[in-house]
């Protein structure tokens, strides 16, 4: 089994890769560019097809990350669909190169509306469905959780590293009701994703009891930057990037490929920023 | 709008149907439940019983995301919810999708109804119309949900027939969302030392003394900085409701015409209990009457104005 190797550019632009001269580095060194918010509706932009176009023009393959989404992002998310589906029909994307990565059940609905031609991936916020990374364990919780997102066409789910080689219990899978064969994993690092909420810290300022809020409000903080946390009570640093809060895992966490394949990982995808 | 309480033990069902409880609701440690705070399994067929003497209605959360089973054990957890199903038990409250499955369809069905826990987000129409596939009959909003944000989820529920909850934000609302949060537990980061019940968001931090941020350089909001401070403790202390939570969310909600209105915190003391569902009547009592005797626009400035004095209770 070949290890695909894909980069998650996060908030960062093409634009703003070339203009840090990393550009030419990323096309050299990954086969897959993971496009798009992965936790924030309010960064959905449909000039990420644009991009998306570009890159499957120097042969890359394609993941577009979507969020979690209320009825705005839900809005703007089928904007970027029926761009898409446009990019297909006259030949800029290949849906064969492209794949959309889902973290909320209104986007499967959305996909399945809009007859989107690609391949759906569970997102690291729908890794609870299916499976427990708490502890130093990666285990299914049983094959009817596979089977359920499989009914969805969704074969392929994400998740972080846990900065360890975790247990699997893909090997006792019969006991579990599943086969391993019938799901692949990818893996993101050196960040993990602990916590996610709604609203930023800079961007949503606190409302006054007399106000029902239309929505999240946002100062695109998360696009130039990223705080870092020491808690007293934790050893580790947090950091928090927008409405999400990451652990950061540097070191190595796998000594092969062929191990990483006992995990079912085919794919190993880099993020230069949480 | 009706009440849901929540309960850990059987004396607790009568001072709470007192205090205003329309509906109960509770967990046992024999099946997957969010949170602390069980009933005694062997109580739970004599809390049905109870909870029908006094006509109310009982459901019981089996609502972790996290649901592992080997068959064996799924096998032993499907038939514990038949047999609960059987003796009467009005609604299974579910969040992981294969339980949920498990128990709609033709032939699997239960005669109970289903509730989607918020414990499995919806913040969309399409969510909501993907979940209503599985048979669900009542919709457990998550709490960082603006009633603006639910109009359409609520306009679905409604030409459905599907019952819609929110929780009270008084007493409930972490600033993450549930379900897809790992804050709680040192799963993946190291403690320094024991916490209190072993939660990180229940860390025993004073107000005021957790965060050490001493300016904001930001152009034109160095002033916001003690709100910052503030809402960065509430994020890792569970030290208060969410910003989309407050009292006109809560008018809005009502008005909207969400139909049930929760309290959920199962390990509160039973004093403590019954207290909270009287503070969520008076609350209730006080959006219905202003609703009823004035003009929305008047009713919801008088509900807010009310609200504002509340004095949090003692709790």
């Amino acid at each position: 089994m070949a290890l695909e190797k894909g980069l998650r550019l996060g908030t960062m632009t093409l634009e703003a890769l070339k203009s840090s001269g990393g550009l030419d580095a990323a096309l050299k060194g990954f086969e897959r560019f993971y496009l798009g918010p992965e936790f924030c509706e309010n960064l959905i932009d449909a000039s990420v097809c644009g991009e998306a176009a570009w890159l499957q023009g120097r042969g890359k393959k394609i993941c577009l990350l979507t969020p979690l989404i209320s009825e705005k992002g839900a809005g703007l998310l089928d904007k970027v669909f029926k761009k898409l589906l446009k990019s297909v029909e006259s030949g800029k994307i290949d849906p064969a190169g492209l794949e959309v990565t889902v973290n909320d059940f209104g986007a499967i609905e959305l996909a399945k509306r809009n007859r989107l031609p690609f391949r759906l991936n569970a997102g690291r916020l729908l890794r609870d469905n299916v499976f427990d990374d708490t502890g130093r364990a990666v285990t299914v919780h049983n094959g009817l959780a596979l089977k359920f997102f499989r009914e969805l066409g969704i074969t392929r789910f994400e998740l972080s590293t846990l900065g360890i080689r975790p247990d699997v219990n893909f090997a006792k899978g019969a006991a579990f009701g599943f086969d391993r064969r019938d799901f692949s994993l990818t893996l993101y690092y050196p960040y993990l994703n602990l916590t996610t909420t709604r609203t930023c810290l800079v961007g949503m300022r606190d409302v006054p009891p007399e106000e029902s809020v239309r929505g999240v409000d946002c100062a695109r903080e998360c696009v130039i930057s990223s705080f870092e946390l020491a808690h007293p009570s934790i050893k580790e640093k947090l950091l928090i990037r927008g409405n999400t809060v990451f652990l950061k895992f540097p070191d190595k966490f796998y000594a092969s490929e062929k191990g990483l394949a006992r995990m079912n990982v085919d794919r190993l995808v880099y993020a230069p920023f949480p | 709008m009706k009440i849901v309480s929540c309960f850990s033990s059987l004396k607790e069902l009568a001072p709470l149907a007192e205090a205003g409880a329309d509906e109960f609701y509770t967990a046992v440690e024999g099946l997957p439940a969010f949170s602390v705070g069980f009933l005694p399994d062997r109580d739970l067929a004599p809390a049905i019983k109870k909870a029908h003497a006094l006509g109310k209605k009982i459901a019981l959360a089996v609502n972790a995301i996290h649901a592992p089973a080997t068959d064996k054990r799924l096998a032993a957890i499907e038939k514990r919810i038949r047999a609960l199903d059987k003796l009467g038990m009005d609604a299974f409250i579910i969040s992981n999708p294969y339980l949920l499955a498990l128990f709609s369809g033709r032939g699997k069905r239960l005669r109970a109804e289903l509730h989607l826990s918020s414990v499995q987000p919806v913040f969309n129409s399409l969510g909501a119309a993907f979940f209503t596939r599985f048979g669900v009959s009542r919709l457990i909003l998550p709490n960082q949900l603006s009633p603006h944000e639910a109009r359409k989820i609520l306009a679905l529920c409604g030409a459905k027939g599907i019952e819609t909850e929110i929780f009270d934000y008084r007493f409930f609302g972490c600033a993450y969302i549930n379900g897809r949060c790992h804050m709680h537990k040192p799963d993946h980061y190291t403690l320094k030392s024991a916490i209190l019940e072993g939660n990180l968001c229940r860390i025993n931090a004073k107000p005021g003394g957790l965060v050490k941020l001493g300016t904001l350089d930001l152009p034109g909001r160095a002033k916001e900085l003690p709100a910052l401070v503030n809402r960065l403790e509430n994020r890792f202390t569970c030290g208060g409701s969410p910003r989309l939570s407050n009292a006109a969310a809560f008018f809005d909600f009502f008005i909207s015409g969400a139909h049930y209105l929760k309290y959920g915190t199962r390990h509160d003391r039973p004093e403590v209990k019954v207290k909270k569902v009287g503070e969520l009547r008076a609350m209730l009592s006080l959006a219905e009457k202003l609703s009823g005797s004035m003009p929305k626009a008047e009713a919801r400035r008088a509900f807010v104005k009310e609200l504002s004095r509340w004095n949090g209770g003692g709790f």
